[in-house]
């Protein structure tokens, strides 16, 4: 796959942090705002989606570290399960830092609320996007069109 | 060097994206998750934005950039004008121009390529940095004007801002 031409090239160096900081803060705010961690996770796909497009495979291979996504998303599943276990002396999914841990459990409203909710969009929200990205990638590499 | 250009990049789109949880300003929390993730994502992409971006942290930069927005809107309005004029009367001459320009980095490319696009009846359909020419769609190109000679009747001023703003 050959890259693009030079002004996708510089939008694309211009917008990439761009789209990356808006799906952390729509992970982020997965709690108060709508959106969360797979909404936020297919959003910072799209910055991996544009460097492959814009700069081409060849660039993104020397870029994309397999083994290191693999590993990040097998980490987000565990967190994710993780947040589920910490109330485990009460209930499977208890949600115990809401109910009385030192973290989490600030005003409704604020980033620090809610409980295990946020470190859960994060699990998901990094899940998402490696699993993603190493789909996709996987398909961009794809050896040829006809045998 | 380019890792705090990314960094700064990222923190000011994520400060416009929590600006009012606190009032009109930030509360605390929202300031260190931001420079958690910024930094997180200033790292990701520190070999993405390129390492002359750091030039565009110069604020002299951003009062050009400010000072070049009415430009550059006067221009869209013109334009726009200028595009129903022809929807409604149907007076075209559409062609591609081969037009010359004087721009040495990419950023400058772009921004004047970006420009030309944004106001109708004018359209980037290539660049060529290697030739130094832009390949432009023309809704109506003026009778002698299939060569054009500079920038200057296709764009107006934008070249000179985009050799100033991408210096």
């Amino acid at each position: 796959m050959s890259d693009m031409g030079v002004i996708v090239k510089t939008n694309a160096r211009a917008l990439i942090p761009l789209i990356g900081v808006f799906g952390s803060y729509i992970i982020l705010h997965g709690h108060l705002t709508p959106g969360g961690g797979f909404q936020g996770g297919a959003t910072i796909v799209g910055t991996a989606l544009l460097f492959l497009i814009a700069f081409g495979v060849d660039e993104a291979k020397k870029r994309i570290n397999k083994d290191l996504y693999s590993a990040l998303e097998g980490i987000g599943g565990l967190v994710f399960l993780g947040a589920a276990m910490l109330g485990l002396s009460v209930a499977f999914f208890y949600n115990i830092l809401w109910h009385k841990g030192p973290l989490f459990n600030g005003r409704p409203g604020t980033l620090l609320s809610a409980g295990f909710l946020p470190i859960m969009n994060l699990g998901v929200g990094l899940k998402v996007f490696t699993g993603l990205v190493s789909a996709v990638f996987a398909l961009a590499l794809f050896r040829r069109w006809k045998e | 060097m380019s890792f705090i250009t990314a960094f700064i990049w990222s923190y000011f789109m994520w400060l416009i994206l929590t600006a009012g949880s606190k009032g009109l300003l930030w509360n605390s929390q929202e300031l260190i998750a931001g420079l958690i993730f910024s930094a997180i994502v200033g790292y990701a992409t520190r070999n993405i934005i390129g390492e002359r971006a750091s030039r565009f942290l110069n604020p002299v930069k951003w009062i050009l950039f400010i000072a070049y927005a009415p430009v550059l809107f006067w221009g869209m309005i013109k334009a726009n004008l200028d595009v129903a004029y022809r929807v409604i009367t149907g007076k075209i001459r559409p062609g591609i121009v081969k037009v010359p320009v004087n721009l040495e980095n990419d950023a400058q490319y772009t921004i004047l390529s970006n420009s030309i696009t944004l106001t109708p009846g004018t359209l980037t359909i290539e660049a060529s940095p290697e030739e130094k020419v832009l390949y432009v769609h023309w809704i109506n190109i003026p009778k002698g004007l299939e060569w054009p000679e500079s920038s200057e009747p296709v764009s107006g001023p934008f070249e000179k801002w985009a050799r100033r703003l991408g210096k």
